[in-house]
């Protein structure tokens, strides 16, 4: 059926290969500790200054870097993002020795300060393929799109809301 | 990809000024009808990051070239997880609370599958999609979820230009749409704040961060236990996502799609 690739073929396997930043550890290595930079100096505004907010971020640092290398050589498939946020529910349960210190050091570290570099990336990152595809979907694919969101949202919020 | 486009620096600073600025001009609230619209930093830093991609505007090739811009798509990726690693901070200290609130947990998974629930009737019945809308609708459209239609159906059939087009909306507009519709939703004050949060486990990184930040900032009280009840509904949620996706929600989306159909338009869509 199909007689040459097509940008959207060519979309799925890049994807596919980006899904993982655990497979080119050196690299994302390298990339963790620019984006770390990024959040550290967008916590100073809300957050704190940048020496009392260091621990904090190396421990998120090094969270994730044990989470890729487990899910690098973890016998079966779990994204990394479950591996990391799996190491740092672990490092921070109750039980766990110096879980005091590691929570204190990471109450510096800003919530929401570090989500707005992440969006700022993704703003950069929008390829003209996916603005020229935005305007090929087209209003009625925008519409369904947001009933889909509003669903999967509303849907688990009365489940839960049942059974609390 | 190259690591010196991954490492350029020209990125790295635009993103620290304009996240330093997002955040200095701080949240903002707008009220609307019976409840409030919230509007969060991460906002501001992604129109400012628009505005700055030279893939729409061809002048900020000057200040970002458009292979740096490129390199920023996996970028992302690795940016979101020290924000999971703090997330996870989250659900540690809050365990107990977690566990005892366990079967509202789990089942609100299932919650997951109202993504078609308004959606896929009213591409059917009303904007007379064809089997677009089971590509569109049976998922939030996320990398796992359009591995599953691409394995399936292939990523040029009807059902993966559906996906395709809530993917890419969802990436444009996605994490922007869950911080207002969560942040409004929990202002109105129906449904308990708790199965708010539970419900932001989306499985999308970014859109998590969003969503629970915006219910954050509604109810700041309950801050800390928000957070932990959203991060731990999102990693179940990436735990079984994959496979609810695959095993309940497409067939049921099948299922649904050729009810609302009728049986005999179906070889209709072949020429769409």
């Amino acid at each position: 059926m199909k007689t040459h690739e097509s940008p959207i073929d060519q979309f799925d396997a890049e994807a596919l290969k980006e899904l993982r930043p655990e497979n080119q550890l050196g690299k994302t290595a390298l990339v963790l500790a620019a984006v770390c930079v990024a959040a550290w100096f967008s916590n100073i505004v809300n957050g704190s200054p940048l020496l009392d907010a260091l621990p904090g971020m190396l421990i998120l640092y090094v969270m994730v870097i044990i989470g890729l290398v487990v899910g690098r050589f973890c016998p079966f498939y779990l994204p990394s993002v479950a591996w990391v946020s799996l190491v740092s529910i672990i490092a921070t349960l109750p039980f766990f020795p110096g879980n005091g210190w590691i929570i204190a050091r990471l109450a510096e570290v800003d919530f929401l300060a570090v989500v707005t570099p992440v969006l700022a990336y993704a703003g950069l990152a929008l390829t003209g393929r996916e603005f020229a595809m935005f305007k090929q979907t087209g209003w009625k694919l925008v519409i369904v799109a947001l009933l889909v969101f509003t669903g999967t949202f509303i849907g688990s919020a009365v489940v839960a809301h049942v059974m609390l | 990809m190259n690591i010196k486009l991954l490492l350029d620096w020209r990125l790295h600073l635009t993103v620290i000024v304009t996240s330093m600025f997002a955040e200095w001009v701080g949240i903002a609230r707008i009220p609307l009808g019976p409840g409030t619209l919230l509007l969060l930093p991460l906002l501001y830093a992604f129109v400012i990051g628009v505005l700055f991609n030279p893939h729409l505007f061809s002048a900020m090739g000057k200040v970002i070239p458009k292979p740096v811009s490129n390199a920023a798509g996996p970028i992302i990726l690795i940016a979101i997880l020290p924000f999971i690693a703090k997330f996870g901070s989250t659900i540690g200290p809050a365990i107990e609370q977690i566990i005892a609130a366990g079967p509202a947990l789990i089942l609100q998974e299932l919650g997951n599958l109202g993504t078609m629930l308004i959606a896929l009737p009213f591409a059917v019945l009303v904007l007379k999609m064809g089997r677009e809308a089971i590509g569109a609708t049976y998922s939030i459209a996320r990398e796992p979820n359009i591995a599953i239609i691409s394995d399936r159906y292939g990523l040029r059939s009807p059902e993966g230009i559906g996906i395709m087009g809530v993917y890419v909306v969802g990436t444009m507009f996605g994490t922007l749409y869950f911080a207002l519709m969560a942040g409004y939703i929990a202002s109105l004050d129906i449904l308990d704040i708790r199965a708010l949060a539970m419900a932001c486990g989306v499985g999308s990184g970014s859109m998590v961060a969003a969503c629970s930040a915006a219910l954050a900032e509604a109810v700041p009280a309950s801050k800390d236990e928000l957070l932990a009840f959203a991060g731990a509904s999102n990693l179940l949620t990436y735990a079984t996502g994959l496979y609810i996706s695959l095993f309940i929600a497409l067939p049921i989306t099948e299922w649904m799609y050729k009810r609302l159909k009728g049986s005999r338009q179906e070889v209709s869509h072949e020429n769409s």
